[in-house]
């Protein structure tokens, strides 16, 4: 009944936004045009996506040239997406820094930088205030030992007789042969990055072993290791830089302000910086930590089977009833008979009690309470479970709508463009509107999966009632998005083998991507509204609405606070609040005060 | 490599023993040794033989080699299965160290016990709060069970 309901009202909304997107394309021509963008007219999520397309690809120096050239760069960037190379160019720089203020070998300002965690002004400060002290610490020599004028030495490890050509010390007076030191260090690198702090292999010597020791004495693979794991060091002894979680993935992510910690890898993998599990606005970390517990906990199992089933009355193993017939008989070795409405034996079961399908014992002990205990400990676990399995199998819904969203992003990016440039001659640097709709797909998909776990830990009732209205309206707005996306598109590309309909027209084209480009903004500014709500608790909603017989009709008062600098998008209004605090833009749902006409977000006028 | 060096290291141990300690192959296998630690004067062990067996890793010296008591001894840094809490046997080996020095080594342990690092929280406990008693109770065990 509700979908033939929403019939007639999702087409007269479609008939009026028709309408709207008229004005949405001269914006589309300006874009064309090649007009240059930052209008103030711009979404927080254009800003997102723009820095995205700027760290993609190319040197960290090349970025920085190029951000420095575009309106982009004067917007504040949160995070900065490194390459390996990009690591190392940094690494080297640091090192070559270091190495030129303090007057002393690259190698000697490496295993210094890696002492202080490879901060330069804490290396710098304490260098400066007692060098010495420093070089005992980390185990710096200050002069090289020249070799004895010996010709034979022993080594200290091996106990064998070698010329001193073949024999190497650290920098200190204990020579080694190039074998056992081969040895020692391959031993070193095999036990993990402690290797980075190797010292002299005499007990009572602190001297440390330099890259150029290792790179003269080791085999060559050690050598590859020794240098990923001080390139892994410089991430990793970082408060700032994490690496990418993805699989294969070999970015990091350096943090460089405040705000949401979701950061989008040059992978395509979101994730949260801060606890880097995956990105997860409009939840916290801590929310999610429960949320994935939850779900891999053993406890659930427990829980189901609780919820499903009774004990044996004889030897209280649970046993799920999976037939009709109330009559039960255990497993062996235990074989007892009993009913399951009264779990009584069997054997009293009978004309006596009512019948075989009738079990009057159950109901009049029903009446009595005496089941009340157990049963009512068995129906609040299955009414718990079952509240657990309506928020998880959305939660998990979600997630494959977005997995299958992702294939269909990757499908339309190598097949579809193509395709639809042949069929209509419209270069594909024109048809990057597909490829944001599925993006803003994949994104909201994203949002609404979490909304799940979001929703299940919300205690206050009056706040759940509002969230499901929310979440309600995002998921019917997601889905028209989806379906315009994944359906009407595919009108234009089936090639028909026969002539009896013609094909589509530029025309008819034009018309879908104004209608595509409009849903895609429109989607994302609910959502983003969404999350900044979700985010910030739903504080407009408060406990004086309590009693209210539907959220709808909750009075919330509209709050308007500059927060950093910008103005706080309004959370979506229903109509009946129009004339007392603004007006909702029917396109981006942003409210205006009554006494503009056109909206102050996309600039559609009131009427 | 490992075995050139255990040969040189028990060819110095049978041209200049150490004065508490010896040690030597069980048979064939260099891999496995066994050595024998005097209870050092000074301690609550005196007059006791401890037995203790020595395995070689194959990437020996380069790693620790492992070493246990044989012979029960109440002590808080080793257990009931004989392995002893030392740090050169550990994170702080060196292929520099020879089995000498390990044995001189768990002498010193003998001597000088650190209860702040324990293997038997117990013992430790004892040998801080009751000294006299913990003394006592090692000299007992090694009447019992490191003498005869």
């Amino acid at each position: 009944m509700d979908s033939d309901a929403e019939m007639p009202m999702s087409s007269d909304e479609e008939m009026l936004d028709d309408e709207d997107y008229y004005d949405y394309s001269d914006d589309m021509g300006e874009d064309d045009d090649g007009s240059g963008g930052g209008g103030g007219g711009d979404s927080d999520g254009e800003e997102e996506e723009e820095g995205d397309e700027e760290l993609v690809g190319g040197d960290y120096e090349g970025r920085e040239a190029e951000g420095s050239d575009e309106v982009v760069s004067r917007r504040e960037q949160r995070y900065i997406v490194l390459t390996e190379k990009d690591i190392n160019e940094r690494q080297e720089e640091d090192i070559g820094k270091v190495s030129a203020v303090l007057s002393i070998r690259r190698e000697e300002a490496c295993v210094l930088l890696h002492h202080y965690k490879w901060n330069i002004s804490k290396l710098s400060d304490e260098w400066f205030a007692d060098e010495e002290k420093v070089r005992d610490i980390v185990g710096l020599l200050l002069n090289g030992i020249d070799l004895p004028n010996s010709r034979k030495l022993t080594c200290g490890i091996c106990f064998e007789g070698y010329s001193s050509d073949v024999m190497s010390s650290a920098d200190c007076d204990h020579f080694y042969c190039h074998e056992c030191w081969e040895g020692y260090i391959s031993a070193a690198i095999s036990d993990g990055p402690g290797c980075l702090s190797l010292r002299c292999p005499d007990p009572s010597c602190g001297a440390m072993v330099l890259q150029n020791m290792i790179n003269k004495l080791a085999k060559d693979d050690d050598k590859v290791r020794y240098a990923r794991f001080i390139l892994r060091a410089y991430v990793e002894d970082s408060k700032k830089t994490k690496w990418c979680p993805a699989p294969d993935c070999t970015c990091a992510v350096e943090f460089v302000s405040d705000g949401n910690y979701d950061v989008s890898c040059n992978c395509k993998f979101s994730f949260c910086w801060n606890c880097t599990e995956e990105a997860h606005r409009p939840v916290n970390c801590e929310t999610v930590s429960r949320w994935i517990l939850k779900n891999s906990a053993e406890s659930e199992n427990m829980n189901w089977i609780l919820a499903n089933s009774k004990p044996c009355p004889k030897c209280k193993r649970p046993i799920e009833k999976n037939q009709g017939c109330m009559h039960m008989t255990c497993t062996p070795p235990c074989k007892f008979e009993f009913c399951w409405l009264c779990l009584g034996s069997w054997a009293e079961h009978g004309e006596r009690t009512g019948g075989f399908y009738a079990c009057n014992r159950y109901e009049s002990a029903k009446k009595e309470g005496v089941y009340d205990e157990t049963e009512a400990r068995r129906e609040r676990a299955k009414n718990s479970l079952e509240r657990y399995m309506h928020y998880y199998e959305r939660w998990a819904s979600n997630q494959t709508s977005r997995q299958k969203a992702q294939a269909d992003l990757q499908k339309a990016e190598k097949e579809q463009l193509a395709k639809l440039t042949d069929v209509f001659g419209i270069p594909e640097t024109q048809l990057k509107f597909i490829i944001e709709a599925w993006s803003q797909i994949i994104e909201c998909r994203r949002v609404l999966k979490w909304t799940y776990a979001y929703g299940y830990y919300l205690d206050d009732k009056v706040k759940s009632e509002f969230f499901e209205y929310l979440q309600g309206e995002a998921e019917s707005g997601l889905e028209r998005l989806h379906q315009c996306a994944e359906k009407d598109l595919q009108s234009f590309l089936t090639v028909r083998s026969d002539n009896t309909e013609p094909a589509p027209s530029i025309a008819e084209f034009g018309d879908f991507r104004v209608k595509l480009a409009g849903l895609t903004s429109v989607t994302r500014n609910y959502f983003e509204n969404l999350v900044q709500a979700l985010e910030a608790g739903l504080e407009d909603v408060h406990s004086t609405a309590q009693g209210t017989t539907s959220s709808n009709a909750t009075n919330i008062p509209s709050k308007k606070a500059v927060t950093k600098g910008k103005t706080k998008k309004q959370l979506p209004r229903t109509s009946s609040d129009n004339s007392d605090e603004g007006w909702p833009c029917e396109r981006c749902t942003f409210i205006n005060p009554s006494s503009v006409d056109a909206c102050s977000v996309c600039d559609k006028h009131r009427y | 490599m490992a075995l050139r060096r255990i040969i040189k290291e028990l060819k110095d141990l049978q041209r200049d023993p150490p004065t508490s300690c010896s040690a030597g192959p069980v048979s064939d296998d260099m891999f496995h040794w066994q050595a024998t630690i005097m209870g050092p004067n000074d301690s609550p062990y005196s007059g006791g033989v401890f037995l203790v067996t020595i395995h070689f890793p194959p990437d020996y010296p380069f790693k620790p080699p492992k070493v246990a008591f044989k012979t029960k001894v109440f002590h808080p840094n080793i257990n009931s299965n004989g392995n002893i809490c030392l740090d050169i046997l550990k994170d702080q080996w060196s292929p520099a160290l020879t089995i000498s020095k390990v044995l001189l080594s768990i002498c010193s342990l003998l001597t000088d016990p650190n209860p702040d690092d324990p293997l038997v929280p117990e013992i430790a406990h004892m040998c801080k709060t009751d000294r006299l008693r913990y003394e006592s109770t090692a000299r007992g065990w090694t009447q019992k069970y490191a003498m005869g």
